[in-house]
């Protein structure tokens, strides 16, 4: 039971990260029906900034905050230089555009930092936390709760202010937004903004949780949140949310208990034609 | 007794809680010019999606040359001789005009494994294919690429290919629309001559004097549902007509000045 | 030819007949892959079992491989052609990640250690090693050309030509959408087992990240650059990409950097590739070689 007990909070946060990430996906998605790939190599890069400012100032919620603006600006231009001009040809040209920019930011990435595992040595200022006898480590708690305020914030945002009622608008369908007044280019920036410092923060709260910044750390997530958004429902936010917590969740506990024969990282995918065999749609989607 | 080509009863389809089809009856004589008027969203391309099987008729029950048709798949309909156009044009772009009828010759082909291995661009096929261009008005354009023809071009590129399908019955989805006065005269004297192949036209028009003109009979749509049916003097002097459609137009005209 | 040249064209060649099967799939039926290298190591670990495990030669497998390759596409393109573009790419990225697992961690594959011990050829008694190796590739190349020029050539492609540009009216036309993509999905996937029977027996030596999903986006990559959907795309972007590293060995470093900038560049500038209908090097190929089609 205890053992269970801590498989199932490491599962939270392994899923509270997924999350983290796929939110972002999901967002584009929603808004440019563009499989943005290259969204894991912006959370990579948020890691690596986050790290650098980190040593350079001290300060954690410094490297929080730089890795945000620099990943929010690195995935406007990316938006800008990639994406928009290539909106106008059948999906797969963007989506190729955007497997080459993961791969080409995960290059610079390791030419620049060097092709080897950076520590993470950041103490986060959380007290860990007792439940009877099972103990919730200050990072599970950092990882818990800065979760949870971003989903507030991007809650609030989506639903309470004038530009994610332009969000929403866009992303049902952009020719009538932009009749609407709408500027619909301008929304999508926002979108990328958004979803670019949300991965800039899962970025660094992974490399403190596993205490590794390292090139590659994004090719896994980058195809396993693909799944991930076709489970939830392409484009459905709080179905990616969903999504990603059951896979954390499951994902730790099959590893823990049960001898499956395949590695974790398939799980995601058989889940997910699992889901597109039964309900094609996703578990929030709709069509 | 006569028997009908195409026959739809009670014909339904919601989507969700909109019933944008809800119980629709008529009846396509073979060879007959038979039109759907109605105002926008009165179902007319609805109910053309589910006779050309696009769509699965929520209820009711369709007939296409004594066949139960309702639930087939397009591609089996085609099969069977029925033809179509869409409203919204759907060349295929990076084809030649060509090229995108002897798509439509393949119709004899696509059904049997063993005949779609034979070469698409030979002699015969090639010159069938300029015929029909030809009574079209296409023919000098038989070797651009579809997508770089303008509107007019394309709906009678998508009348071309819905008559080597349509052997027995044509679909016409709003080819008048977007066109100038002259091609519209032409387009008219296409479809008389299809007719005169001894083909069934059914046709869904916005233009009511040219439905009028062409039609043998007229079915009027409204939310779904027939309003009306006859010739086209039946069709004009019925009170309920004038009321959902033409009055509509006309106090949208006098609104508009 | 020296050694070093003579491996790496045969490379070439064996990239080339597995992207040649990709352009059925995605140049002519337009249905996006991105998972094409499992089915190049369907073919492959196929012929590496049936020459390991059961003894058989290589021209006695050959025929199981590429209709193991092509039922096993059947079998995965089922679903998968259920799914539209978006749904498709990601369900055939799933299809990469699961077969490469199942080869890493099912002992029956191997499991981490691959397969090694894989004979070579004979033909006519002869061991074909170096360039009649070679030769051989190329011999199946040819093939494989021959039978994609014939596919664009008879109704079964211009289904699939009419499919890629308007499913609905396709269908509309009496192409029954499922068929005609599973079947060049078939197609492509048995030529894919071809190329992996080959390259088992050239490298005698496989395992699963030889497979893995870089390779698919790479296969990907040569055909984007010769140009989706033409017929010598496959061979031109092989050799390119082949050539490449190649060429810049000096610049080690930097050699995926500069691979992903090609890729990039090509595809934000020039999407229909080198051979594309309005393709920047046709043009300038046109005003070179004067009649030469524009």
């Amino acid at each position: 039971m205890h053992l269970f007990l801590e498989q199932l909070l490491n599962g939270i946060a392994m899923g509270s990260i997924y999350a983290l990430v796929t939110l972002g996906l999901a967002l584009v998605y929603g808004i440019l029906r563009i499989l943005h790939v290259a969204h894991a190599a912006i959370y990579t890069v948020g890691a690596y900034v986050g790290l650098a400012v980190f040593k350079l100032s001290g300060s954690l919620l410094l490297g929080f905050g730089g890795a945000m603006v620099f990943c929010a600006a690195l995935g406007v231009a990316i938006e800008r230089f990639v994406y928009y001009p290539l909106l106008k040809y059948p999906p797969y040209v963007p989506l190729i555009g955007s497997i080459a920019v993961m791969l080409a930011i995960e290059e610079l990435c390791r030419l620049v930092a060097g092709p080897y595992i950076l520590t993470f040595p950041a103490k986060l200022p959380l007290a860990a936390v007792k439940l009877g006898n099972v103990t919730i480590s200050s990072t599970l708690m950092a990882v818990y709760a800065i979760t949870a305020l971003v989903l507030a914030i991007l809650w609030y945002i989506t639903t309470r202010t004038e530009i994610g009622l332009a969000m929403r608008a866009t992303s049902q369908d952009m020719a009538i937004a932009d009749a609407m007044g709408i500027n619909s280019h301008r929304v999508v920036s926002a979108t990328f903004v958004l979803g670019s410092a949300i991965a800039a923060v899962a970025g660094v709260l992974v490399g403190i949780y596993y205490n590794q910044v390292y090139p590659t750390m994004g090719a896994v997530p980058a195809y396993k949140t693909l799944a991930l958004i076709v489970v939830g429902g392409m484009g459905s936010v709080p179905g990616a949310v969903i999504a990603s917590l059951l896979l954390g969740v499951a994902e730790t506990l099959l590893i823990g208990y049960a001898r499956i024969p395949l590695p974790r990282d398939a799980l995601a995918f058989i889940a997910m034609i699992a889901v597109l065999m039964w309900r094609s749609e996703g578990l929030l989607g709709s069509r | 007794m006569k028997q009908p080509l195409l026959k739809v009863e009670g014909l339904r389809k919601h989507f969700g809680g909109l019933k944008a089809v809800d119980g629709v009856d008529f009846q396509v004589d073979r060879g007959e010019i038979l039109g759907i008027l109605g105002p926008n969203g009165a179902g007319k391309t609805v109910c053309f999606n589910m006779i050309s099987g696009i769509y699965k008729p929520t209820g009711g029950r369709i007939f296409f040359d004594r066949a139960r048709t309702d639930g087939l798949p397009p591609f089996r309909l085609a099969a069977m001789g029925l033809g179509r156009t869409f409203q919204i044009v759907k060349p295929f772009t990076s084809l030649t005009v060509l090229e995108n009828v002897l798509v439509a010759r393949g119709i004899a082909h696509y059904g049997r494994f063993r005949r779609i291995w034979g070469p698409w661009r030979s002699k015969d096929q090639v010159a069938a294919a300029m015929g029909i261009l030809e009574q079209v008005g296409l023919a000098e354009l038989a070797g651009r690429k579809a997508g770089l023809l303008p509107l007019g071009n394309l709906r009678r590129l998508e009348i071309a290919r819905a008559m080597v399908v349509g052997r027995k019955l044509i679909l016409l989805d709003e080819s008048f629309s977007g066109l100038r006065h002259g091609e519209v005269s032409r387009l008219e004297d296409l479809i008389r001559t299809i007719r005169q192949m001894g083909i069934t036209v059914l046709l869904i028009e916005h233009n009511l004097r040219v439905s009028m003109k062409l039609c043998d009979r007229i079915v009027v749509l409204d939310h779904g549902r027939k309003l009306a049916e006859g010739t086209a003097e039946q069709i004009q002097s019925n009170q309920q007509v004038i009321e959902a459609y033409l009055g509509r137009r006309r106090r949208k005209n006098a609104a508009g000045g | 030819m020296s050694g070093y040249l003579i491996t790496i064209a045969t490379i070439v060649v064996i990239n080339a007949i597995v992207v040649c099967g990709l352009n059925v799939i995605v140049g002519y039926a337009g249905q996006i892959s991105l998972g094409h290298a499992a089915f190049f190591g369907i073919g492959a670990y196929s012929a590496a079992i049936l020459a390991t495990k059961a003894g058989l030669s290589f021209w006695a497998s050959l025929p199981m491989v590429v209709i193991i390759s092509g039922l096993v596409g059947l079998l995965l393109g089922l679903p998968s052609l259920r799914v539209k573009e978006d749904f498709l790419a990601i369900t055939t990225i799933g299809i990469n990640f699961i077969v490469e697992a199942v080869f890493l961690y099912i002992p029956f594959f191997g499991g981490a250690l691959g397969i090694g011990g894989i004979p070579r050829i004979y033909l006519f008694g002869l061991k074909l090693k170096g360039f009649s190796f070679f030769l051989l590739c190329l011999a199946f190349l040819v093939l494989v050309m021959l039978a994609c020029w014939w596919f664009a050539r008879c109704w079964a492609g211009l289904a699939c030509f009419a499919l890629r540009e308007d499913e609905q009216a396709a269908a509309s036309m009496g192409i029954s959408p499922v068929r005609f993509k599973l079947l060049a999905f078939v197609v492509g996937t048995a030529m894919a087992g071809l190329a992996g029977a080959l390259y088992a027996h050239y490298m005698r030596f496989i395992s699963a990240s030889d497979f893995s999903f870089p390779v698919s986006i790479t296969l990907l990559s040569m055909l984007v650059l010769g140009g989706m959907g033409k017929l010598w795309a496959p061979l031109l972007g092989a050799a390119i990409l082949g050539a490449l590293p190649e060429i810049f060995r000096p610049l080690v470093e930097y050699r995926i950097l500069f691979y992903t900038a090609v890729l990039l560049l090509m595809i934000r500038f020039q999407p229909s590739g080198l051979l594309g209908d309005d393709s920047l090097a046709r043009k300038v190929l046109a005003r070179v070689v004067p009649g030469g089609r524009s």
